[in-house]
């Protein structure tokens, strides 16, 4: 079908509050936030804007019957050109589907729609002294439905895990139109073993089995006090040393994050005012819990960081700690800073290794970076071996985007030889989907069978995850 | 210029990661809640227009022109990206190949001429008496202005008979000891709309010592150009400024208004005239332009009696986005307002997010502009303030409209009209 009737037959079944259909209309949705659809931008067939569970089995039944792709998507914030339309299709905006259903005070649950933007959703959380605690980088920008979709984690996964640990149920609306409700129809149980466990399939499934459109989740009392260290390293080595050491002397902090020295000048250059001292890699530990606890976890990494770092602070008053913490969150498009004609791109960003490996794989990453010609500013959760690799170049120079295709092949590469994997919480999306036999083996082959069971006719976000 | 060439097309767009951090603070966005509306999306429309990958037509200038030019998204890019003067050079590329005739009558002839404009106003002035709708309707001004005038009629607030030109002298001798020599940029919002905020700040310059000057052939500062997509125009006119001030020596251009300081300030002079021969000569121009709570607080470092017989006021103050975002400037008139005797400041929420004025904005986007609005005014009702003080004329007008709006008692004011009102009351004058 082409995409004038394909926009005639949708105004026709949800009307024009909800559909858009003008090819002006259609660019703004031909990216996220990937380096690939930076290059190769491509709009879809329409844009639908569903209010209910209802217009989405509509645009689903109708999209089914056609054989036209589906394509869900939520701020736009994904790496992975997860949402956009490569292959062509309606893409679904869920982010103004977004009401709050239910906060369950007394059973520590909330139920959502997909749009809602994570950081509204903690602040509406907050009123009642509870949290969603994965906190992605992108937590003022990115919905929950894509955070679910992505099994998103954030900077306190070390303590808290990831998105699929807080989801209890969905709802969700197949390619066929069917509607499921996963973790019991009506349960509200925290525990939960009853049937196979569709709601951890569909978490991190990267909308390619089904549209997400309600969301059960549960919610932790917020922590009542915090504090972060910082610890700076002239060796980088030291830095997942101390990392080991902190973790053995039985403290599980809530963040163990890590700034190489390129990450270090970014940051620094993007908001002098938090005046980060150069170095070889900086750690910010954040411990949170009861302040006793908070106090005596805090005083203990000090001293145990403080045997091999060049200079440690342990700060609980809120504007430093405020300060220290923001120098993290803004790396990572702070790196856009360090080259005038240049920007960090989203390509290569998400390895994730084994902690034993992370300084070996840092530096790898440097020696990569050097052979290519290419500044890359690292930084990452290496609490947990997540390491964030933002190659800096002229993006609209040719030679330079050739040279760090390359350069990112071989990251991926390298994670995988480091024993460790391509993608930590951003996703595969389209642009890790070549290394899905090589990470999975025949396993591959029983996702894809999976996938066909809830979408034979491959409609559902094609060409994305496996 | 050509607007491949603009330094911000030209080095910021390829910065953009579409990370989205601009779509979560824009109020436009908030609104809309298409992509249509997110910066990031007006900075991709942008990097399409350059490429030639879209052609310059009404309809990508009117997806542009949603945009309140508030500076939200640029200040929070992590990129460091000038999102609103990529809008509009945009604007200003499609503007050349798309001329529209209502534009060229408004903003190249009669907002470049202050007498004209004056003569305007006095229209205005006179419609109001008759209804503006009716006049507008006789005079086919409706069909050239952009925009639903019928739905925006309440907004313009009553055009005062007198400009403040009108009634201020050129040169105003400072009481006593001459300090410091100021020239007035005295903005077409506060000569027209608001007199009273003109005379006040003469009155309390003045009244510390500066011989305040206000030039006569001085004209528009550009702002209204280059958000209308005449950003040549602008240019223009900031050069006429800066060659009409430079020539009188002053130790400060001073402007009470947020939009003309934020046209005059180097940042913006640099987008306008970067590369330009006037270069040089906008750089020292730019250096002596301050905003007048700044100059009040930093320079002369104003004080007034504990003694002053002012009323005990609750007083709220909102933020125009041309001077928190553009410059940065949030607590000076909060901190002159805090020096007033009887002045008792309640913060509002989010006193920074954009009441939606912006110029021309609620004439063109009246709907969208008026959602804007009420949001702010649930946040002044939330104070229980009896006044509201901003600085910018066009701020100044919207919230005025909106306590209309929401049947509210409360008055607007400029803080130097509280600040003259306090030194008037003082026990001994100087
Ligand atoms: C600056 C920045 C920092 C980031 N930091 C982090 C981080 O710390 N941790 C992290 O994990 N990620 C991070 N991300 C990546 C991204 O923000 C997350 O993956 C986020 O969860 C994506 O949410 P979204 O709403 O933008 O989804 P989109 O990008 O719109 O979509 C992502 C995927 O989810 C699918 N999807 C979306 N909604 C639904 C739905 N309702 N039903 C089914 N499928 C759906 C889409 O099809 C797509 O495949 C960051 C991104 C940026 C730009
Ligand atoms: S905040 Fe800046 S870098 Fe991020 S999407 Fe907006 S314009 Fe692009
Ligand atoms: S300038 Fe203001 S209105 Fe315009 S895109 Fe930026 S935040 Fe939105």
């Amino acid at each position: 079908m082409d995409r004038k009737k394909v926009g005639e037959e949708l105004l026709k079944r949800l009307g024009r509050e909800k559909v858009l259909t003008d090819e002006l209309d259609l660019m703004y949705y031909s990216y996220d936030s990937s380096f690939l659809t930076k290059l190769k931008p491509v709009p879809p067939l329409a844009v639908v804007l569903p209010k209910s569970t209802e217009d989405v089995q509509t645009v689903m039944r109708f999209a089914y019957e056609n054989g036209i792709n589906v394509i869900p998507r939520g701020a736009g914030t994904g790496e992975t050109g997860g949402c956009v339309a490569i292959n062509d299709g309606i893409v679904l905006d869920l982010s103004t589907f977004d009401e709050i259903v239910e906060i369950d005070v007394s059973n520590m649950q909330v139920i959502v729609r997909p749009g809602i933007v994570h950081a509204q959703l903690n602040k509406e959380l907050a009123k009642y002294n509870l949290f969603f605690p994965p906190d992605p980088g992108s937590s003022q920008m990115c919905t929950v439905g894509g955070m679910v979709a992505n099994n998103a984690s954030g900077l306190r996964a070390v303590k808290y895990g990831c998105t699929e640990q807080y989801v209890l149920g969905l709802e969700v609306v197949l390619p066929n139109g069917d509607i499921i409700t996963t973790g019991g129809l009506k349960s509200k149980a925290i525990k939960n073993v009853s049937g196979l466990n569709l709601t951890k399939l569909m978490v991190g499934s990267e909308g390619i089995l089904g549209v997400i459109t309600k969301i059960r989740l549960r919610c932790w009392p917020k922590p009542k006090a915090r504090g972060i260290a910082m610890a700076v390293f002239d060796n980088l080595d030291d830095a997942p040393a101390t990392v080991l050491e902190v973790y053995q002397a039985g403290i599980m902090p809530s963040g163990i994050e890590i700034l190489d020295s390129s990450a270090i000048e970014a940051v620094n250059q993007f908001k002098p005012e938090i005046g980060l001292p150069a170095a070889e890699a900086i750690l910010l530990f954040e411990v949170d819990g009861n302040p006793p606890s908070v106090e005596y976890e805090g005083n203990t990494i000090k001293e145990i960081a403080s045997r091999r770092a060049r200079l440690v602070e342990w700060a609980t008053d809120p504007k430093r700690m405020a300060e220290l913490w923001e120098g993290r969150s803004v790396t990572a498009a702070a790196a856009a800073r360090v080259r005038k004609d240049g920007s960090r791109i989203f390509a290569g960003e998400d390895i994730s290794v084994p902690l034993s490996k992370v300084a070996d794989t840092l530096r790898a990453i440097r020696k990569l970076g050097d052979k290519y010609g290419i500044k890359v500013v690292n930084y990452g959760h290496i609490g947990d071996g997540n390491v964030h690799s933002a190659p800096v170049i002229n993006p609209e120079n040719p030679e330079e985007v050739e040279k760090v295709q390359k350069l990112v092949h071989e990251i991926h590469l390298l994670a995988i030889e480091m024993g460790g994997t391509t993608t930590g919480e951003h996703g595969v999306g389209v642009v890790r989907r070549e290394y899905a036999q090589l990470e999975h083996g025949l396993a591959h082959k029983y996702m894809q069978e999976i996938k066909k069971v809830f979408d034979p006719k491959g409609i559902m976000n094609p060409g994305k995850l496996i | 210029m050509d607007f491949r060439n603009l330094p911000p097309v030209r080095e910021q767009i390829m910065k953009c990661v579409r990370c989205g951090k601009c779509r979560s603070v824009c109020p436009v966005f908030a609104e809309i809640r298409t992509e249509v509306a997110a910066p990031r999306g007006h900075v991709f429309m942008v990097q399409m227009l350059r490429d030639g990958k879209i052609s310059p037509s009404n309809e990508v200038y009117e997806r542009l022109s949603n945009c309140l030019m508030c500076e939200t998204c640029s200040i929070n890019c992590p990129s460091g990206i000038d999102i609103h003067e990529l809008n509009a050079a945009a604007r200003s590329y499609i503007y050349e190949n798309n001329p529209h005739l209502g534009k060229e009558l408004v903003f190249d002839t009669l907002w470049t001429k202050p007498s004209l404009l004056k003569a305007a106003a006095k229209l205005m002035w006179g419609a109001q008496k008759t209804g503006l709708q009716a006049f507008a309707r006789r005079t086919g001004l409706t069909r050239l202005l952009p925009g639903d005038l019928k739905k925006a009629e309440g907004i313009l607030s009553k055009v005062p008979s007198r400009s403040a030109r009108s009634i201020l002298r050129t040169k105003n001798s400072p009481r006593g000891e001459k300090k410091l020599k100021v020239g007035y940029f005295l903005g077409c919002g506060t000569d027209l709309l608001n007199p009273q905020v003109a005379l006040a700040t003469v009155e309390v310059l003045t009244y510390n010592g500066c011989e305040v000057i206000i030039p006569p052939e001085a004209k528009c500062c550009g702002l209204p150009h280059i958000a209308n997509g005449k950003l040549e125009t602008a240019r223009l006119l900031a050069v006429h400024n800066i060659k009409i001030f430079n020539a009188y020596d002053f130790d400060y251009v001073v402007t009470d208004c947020a939009s003309c300081s934020s046209a005059l300030s180097s940042k913006n002079l640099e987008f306008l005239l970067g590369g330009l021969k006037i270069e040089e000569e906008a750089k020292s121009f730019a250096a002596r332009v301050m905003d007048l709570n700044k100059f009040l607080l930093e320079v002369i470092d104003i004080k007034i009696s504990e003694k002053a017989k002012t009323k005990k006021t609750k007083v709220t103050y909102h933020d125009p986005c041309h001077l928190a975002n553009a410059q940065g400037i949030k607590k000076e008139p909060r901190e002159l307002l805090n020096r007033i005797p009887g002045v008792q400041l309640i913060e509002m929420a989010e006193a920074n997010r954009c009441c939606g004025g912006s110029g021309t904005y609620a004439l063109t986007h009246y709907d969208l502009a008026m959602k804007i609005l009420d949001k702010k005014m649930d946040s002044i009702m939330e104070t229980g303030a009896q006044k509201v003080a901003t600085a910018c004329p066009s701020c100044m007008m919207q919230i005025s409209y909106g306590m209309k709006r929401h049947h509210l008692a409360g008055e607007v004011v400029h803080p130097v009209e509280l600040v003259s009102q306090a030194l008037s009351s003082q026990p001994a004058r100087k």
